[in-house]
């Protein structure tokens, strides 16, 4: 048992040692994707959704999620690229490394939860309906420092209004 | 007042034994529905902790079989169970290693999949009073906080089970030490998620669904080998009772017997005795022997109760190996027949 003991202790040593010494940077992003995004592209995929998405226009898309997603490259000190499609096809193409950004009201009740990362609801909207919905976005799954990174920033735009 | 386990009346070591087995049986109930709660909350989408958390739902089993089945065999013997209730000592065993079995294996499947399909667990953040806080802190705190009290729980039960001869908290023992390990191996996952080492959480689930099967696979087949009346063993089934054999040395010692030999069956906590005794008068031998030798075997030990006597010309042959060592021969003679009964 003081053996056992003895190990636990050690294990809890070296975890927290471990983890203070890099907690400034955890979580980390196991494909280093927000790192490859500052300064650099932001990859948004957009399946049409209005108002939150709107891809039938000419040019680049529009909507509040766009506005948000603009704001938040802008923060990153990254461009902005657009790829526009079907929902299944973009989380698709998600999965394969394709985008770092999917767009496209998304809710949290969304079945795609075990393909790509969802963030926590940054908005609560009624539907026809009446049925209240909690608004999400996503990213890569397991890119938790990019997950990080937005779901701070949709918090304190919505704090900030 | 003496408490009984049926009709056996418990010595005021095992008494205090028991007292203490029921409170800390309560205790673990109590902890685990808090934990069970507060893991929940903080679950997310790791492997590890959605392992741990399963892991805590089915640590509820033992300590509950174990509450019931001590209220059970309380009861005294009846026409209708004239063993009266141990055996429930034995289901809540089975009960236990079932719960332990199935832990072990969903686990297993659980993560070799997250492995193989190279699963990316996303862990997310709370808002907490204007800050953002990553989710992997809160459950390393919580999992934390689940580590030192099964540890406690673990060794406490481990002496009682020895002192109460209870086979349903020696797994339940067996089951807070997956409880703890599984909340190391949650933190250990978690960090590895955090430092984006994304396998580290399978990882560390596959290497406690390990140990866990194997507790697992050990409690059921004790349970059910004691269910088919095997020889009865020390509470961790190690090794041979050292009763069985001081049962039959001392009706050896009688003056009127001239070889013993016996089964002993674990009900359950208790021990069912059926000696065979061979007389050196093989004509005259009376009631007032046989009831004495009786009384006197209920000495030896609080777990012998239930004796039966019989008198026979010749002693079963599948107890001879007991016979050849069972003049009185110490210490040797009880490993010899245990490498003997390993055979």
């Amino acid at each position: 048992m003081t053996k056992r003991g003895a190990f636990v202790a050690a294990l809890t040593v070296a975890v927290s040692v471990l983890l203070s010494s890099c907690a400034l940077d955890i979580p980390r992003d196991p494909n280093g994707t927000l790192d490859r995004v500052r300064g650099g592209i932001l990859r948004v995929a957009v399946s049409h959704n209005p108002p939150f998405t709107d891809a039938l226009g000419e040019g680049d898309p529009t909507g509040t999620e766009v506005e948000i997603v603009r704001a938040f490259a802008e923060k990153l000190d990254a461009a902005v690229e657009f790829t526009l499609g079907g929902e299944e096809s973009l989380v698709e193409d998600m999965h394969l490394g394709k985008h770092d950004l999917l767009i496209g009201g998304l809710t949290d009740k969304s079945p795609w939860f075990d393909k790509v990362a969802l963030t926590g609801p940054y908005l609560t909207v009624d539907d026809p309906e009446g049925t209240e919905r909690n608004i999400v976005m996503a990213v890569p799954l397991g890119e938790n420092d990019l997950l990080f990174e937005l779901e701070d920033f949709l918090q304190r735009s919505k704090a900030t209004g | 007042m003496t408490v009984k386990f049926g009709a056996t009346e418990l010595e005021p070591r095992q008494e205090e034994a028991l007292r203490r087995a029921k409170r800390i049986e309560i205790a673990t109930i109590a902890f685990l529905v808090c934990a069970i709660s507060a893991v929940y909350l903080v679950m997310g989408n790791s492997q590890a902790m959605k392992a741990a958390w399963l892991e805590d739902c089915l640590s509820l089993a033992p300590p509950v079989a174990f509450l019931i089945a001590v209220r059970l065999v309380r009861r005294a013997p009846s026409a209708r169970f004239p063993y009266g209730y141990h055996r429930a000592i034995g289901i809540s065993h089975l009960v236990a290693g079932v719960a332990l079995l199935t832990m072990g294996f969903f686990l297993i499947y659980d993560s070799l999949t997250g492995l193989l399909r190279a699963e990316h667990p996303p862990i997310g953040s709370v808002h907490i009073a204007g800050n953002t806080v990553w989710l992997g802190w809160l459950m390393i705190g919580v999992m934390a906080l689940t580590i030192p009290l099964p540890i406690y729980f673990g060794r406490v039960k481990m002496k009682l089970a020895e002192e109460l001869h209870d086979k349903v908290l020696f797994a339940d023992a067996d089951m807070n030490k997956a409880d703890w390990m599984t909340a190391v191996g949650s933190i250990v996952g978690v960090a590895g998620i955090g430092l984006g080492v994304w396998w580290l959480d399978s990882a560390a689930a596959l290497f406690i669904a390990a140990s866990i099967l194997s507790d697992g696979i050990k409690n059921v087949r004790h349970a059910i080998v004691d269910l088919i009346d095997s020889r009865a063993t020390t509470f961790d089934n190690k090794s041979p009772h050292p009763l069985t054999v001081d049962v039959a040395q001392h009706l050896c010692s009688l003056e009127w017997v001239q070889s013993a030999a016996c089964r002993v069956r674990d009900e359950g906590h208790v021990f069912h005795v059926e000696a065979f005794v061979v007389p050196i008068d093989r004509v005259a031998i009376s009631v007032a022997d046989l009831e004495a030798a009786r009384d006197s075997c209920r000495e030896l030990d609080w777990k012998i109760h239930d004796v039966v006597i019989v008198p026979v010309s010749e002693l079963p042959p599948e107890l001879f190996d007991l016979l050849e060592r069972g003049a009185p021969g110490g210490e040797s003679g009880r490993e010899e027949h245990q490498s003997r009964g390993e055979r």
